[in-house]
């Protein structure tokens, strides 16, 4: 993408939004995320594609692409949800947080007018994905919280066509959203990026409280979920902070939740710290499986070991995985193909 | 000692609430003298831009006709510059997109000759691709800001801020980053303040002018008839934040006269004054502001 191409007319849509309050004066107030952006007229929330126009609240991204591409799902990452499958995975512009270490700045947090797009409203993403062969329609790189009203309505598309949706989003949502969105996806892959709020203040520029509630909100519903910690040099990867983590999410969720904790790369305001050593990740690793997590992975890091998923019960691989390549499955019917042990998942 | 000359026009503004261009200059001209201490409109021009520059004229549009840099205020200051040394196609008249400038009554000159108004939309200029990253601040830069001007004026509209508190000549700035919706947290301090102080902002920026002709005095920055005043008033001042002070104390008059809660009363006092005057980059104290009125 060209951040620095401009549209002097940009093409934004003009789609009222959902979940916002009215008051007088034309003023408004967001109850999409827990920012709870109260704007006046001709004023833009945080995430900067939703706009109060004379009292009433639009999204300007509405069937407004701005990424477009065919993935494996292994690189969202899901890797208990229909391994090798392909999703067709798009963004609009936006994001509700401005994370110091974004891999995606250049689309996420910019202005929609800032940077192309393409007119793909919500009944041609499903058309696509079937064109495609792709089962699977992925709202991704930028924060889709943000372009919510055209995610729903896409995921509502596709669903009459029987694909699955899966979200990757950063759980920066309010519970009523998100719950309604629930009703229309098959899995969220929730970006948790750290467990401390002080990280959340300082390098997310948001609250930690609201995407832990979220989660459990995801976990306690029968749409799949995934956690991604990305772990950090010296800012969220300590074994202490990993270990109240992961009793969080045996406490609150369970055991069999797959966590990955992925591999960060200098980036975008964060260039100042090296790559994660891999030895970091392995640590992290260790001290997550010694708490009684059982799905825990390594991303980011090509040929690892732990990019496999092992049976907890017989330590065989069942999926084997090479990057984002399937290099085989020993699971039938839900189950481990070596001790019959039941690995949760969406699997067919 | 920081000084900031407040000029009231009588009859700055004409039936029609257009600004009548005579006043207006005179404004100008006797803003500049005072704050110079130069008799000659062309010695106080050369006082403050002594070298040869390109200046750029930072408005604020996003209020669209009601609650913007006026028209007649940016063409007649771009005008008054034109009569010293500056030559007409080294002056833009800018601000973040056409369609904003269109909307508040400018009329676009994207040409090479004469003086020129554009957004940092308009094509082929966009934002410079070096990520400026400064305390709490990453952002691009209006390549107007960055490359096409050598020296800055803040000729901003004051008015209420429901976030910020008060809008001048500092917070205009955010219309020369690409993401100013990641800055209005926490009252946009300490964002103003710190976009304030990157070298492409602070080391270019010569002159604030508030364009105080009308304010909006409360729920702004839209606008709002109610509470909109006709004050017919330029505040000029070297201190970015001396002005902006001096600005935000004459909306906090305007709200007392109204019988309206002060900012602070509305936990939404201006503070990131106060951190711009801590980071240096002016006076955010009554003590050390030196205001002179002119009636013009």
């Amino acid at each position: 993408m060209d951040i620095y191409a401009f549209s002097e007319e940009a093409n934004l849509s003009k789609v009222e939004a959902r979940f916002y309050k009215k008051y007088p004066d034309r003023e408004i107030e967001c109850i999409l995320c827990p920012r709870f952006c109260k704007l006046g007229d001709k004023e833009r929330g945080y995430c900067g594609v939703r706009e109060n126009i004379g009292g009433t609240y639009y999204t300007l991204v509405y069937g407004k692409a701005c990424a477009i591409h065919i993935d494996p799902i292994e690189k969202k990452p899901l890797f208990h949800f229909l391994p090798s499958s392909s999703a067709l995975s798009l963004a609009a512009a936006g994001c509700n947080v401005n994370c110091k270490f974004c891999q995606n700045w250049e689309i996420s947090q910019v202005r929609p007018e800032q940077i192309r797009h393409l007119d793909f409203p919500p009944e041609s993403v499903a058309q696509v994905a079937e064109k495609n062969q792709c089962p699977v329609v992925a709202y991704t790189y930028s924060e889709p919280v943000v372009f919510y009203e055209y995610m729903y309505d896409a995921s509502l598309e596709g669903r009459k066509k029987g694909i699955k949706n899966v979200v990757i989003t950063g759980g920066h949502v309010n519970p009523e959203p998100l719950v309604e969105l629930m009703k229309v996806v098959d899995a969220i892959k929730v970006d948790l990026k750290a467990f401390n709020q002080d990280f959340y203040t300082q390098y997310v520029r948001g609250e930690l409280q609201p995407v832990l509630e979220a989660i459990k909100i995801i976990a306690q519903s029968k749409v799949w979920l995934e956690i991604v910690y990305l772990v950090i040099p010296t800012l969220n990867d300590t074994p202490e902070e990993i270990r109240r983590l992961s009793q969080w999410i045996l406490k609150e969720i369970g055991p069999e939740v797959p966590i990955h904790f992925s591999r960060f790369h200098p980036m975008y305001l964060m260039k100042n710290l090296p790559p994660t050593p891999v030895s970091t990740l392995e640590q992290v690793h260790q001290v997550a499986v010694k708490e009684g997590l059982r799905y825990v992975y390594i991303g980011n890091v090509a040929g690892h070991k732990y990019e496999n998923t092992f049976c907890p019960n017989c330590k065989n691989i069942v999926i084997k995985r090479t990057v984002y390549q399937i290099q085989r499955i020993e699971i039938e019917d839900g189950k481990c193909k070596f001790c019959g042990n039941q690995i949760p998942g969406i699997w067919a | 000692m920081s000084r900031v000359v407040v000029v009231k026009g009588t009859n700055s503004l004409s039936q029609g609430k257009e600004l009548n261009m005579k006043t207006l200059t005179r404004m100008y001209e006797q803003g500049f003298s005072v704050l110079t201490g130069q008799k000659k409109n062309e010695d106080s021009l050369s006082y403050i831009f002594p070298e040869k520059i390109k200046v750029g004229i930072k408005i604020n549009t996003i209020g669209g006709k009601n609650i913007s840099t006026r028209p007649e205020a940016a063409l007649c200051l771009a005008n008054l510059l034109t009569q010293s040394h500056i030559r007409e196609e080294n002056i833009i008249i800018w601000d973040r997109t056409n369609r904003e400038l269109k909307s508040a009554g400018f009329q676009l000159n994207l040409n090479r000759g004469g003086i020129r108004i554009f957004g940092t939309d308009t094509q082929s200029i966009g934002y410079n691709h070096t990520l400026v990253s400064h305390l709490n601040v990453g952002s691009l830069f209006s390549s107007i800001q960055s490359d096409h001007t050598s020296a800055s004026i803040s000729l901003a509209i004051l008015k209420d801020h429901g976030l910020a508190g008060v809008t001048g000549g500092m917070k205009n700035y955010f219309g020369a980053i690409h993401n100013p919706n990641k800055y209005h947290d926490t009252n946009c301090n300490p964002y103003v303040a710190e976009v304030f102080d990157t070298d492409l902002i602070k080391k270019k920026h010569k002159l604030t002018i508030l364009d105080a002709t009308v304010v909006q005095y409360h729920r702004g920055p839209s606008y709002h008839a109610k509470w909109s005043e006709v004050l017919g008033t330029l505040i000029f001042s070297f201190d970015p934040v001396a002005a902006d002070y001096v600005g935000w104390k004459t909306i906090e008059k305007l709200r007392a006269k109204k019988g309206l809660p002060s900012l602070k009363e509305e936990d939404r006092e201006p503070q990131y004054l106060k951190t711009a005057e801590d980071m240096g980059l002016g006076n955010a104290n009554q003590g050390r502001i030196d205001v002179i009125e002119v009636d013009v």
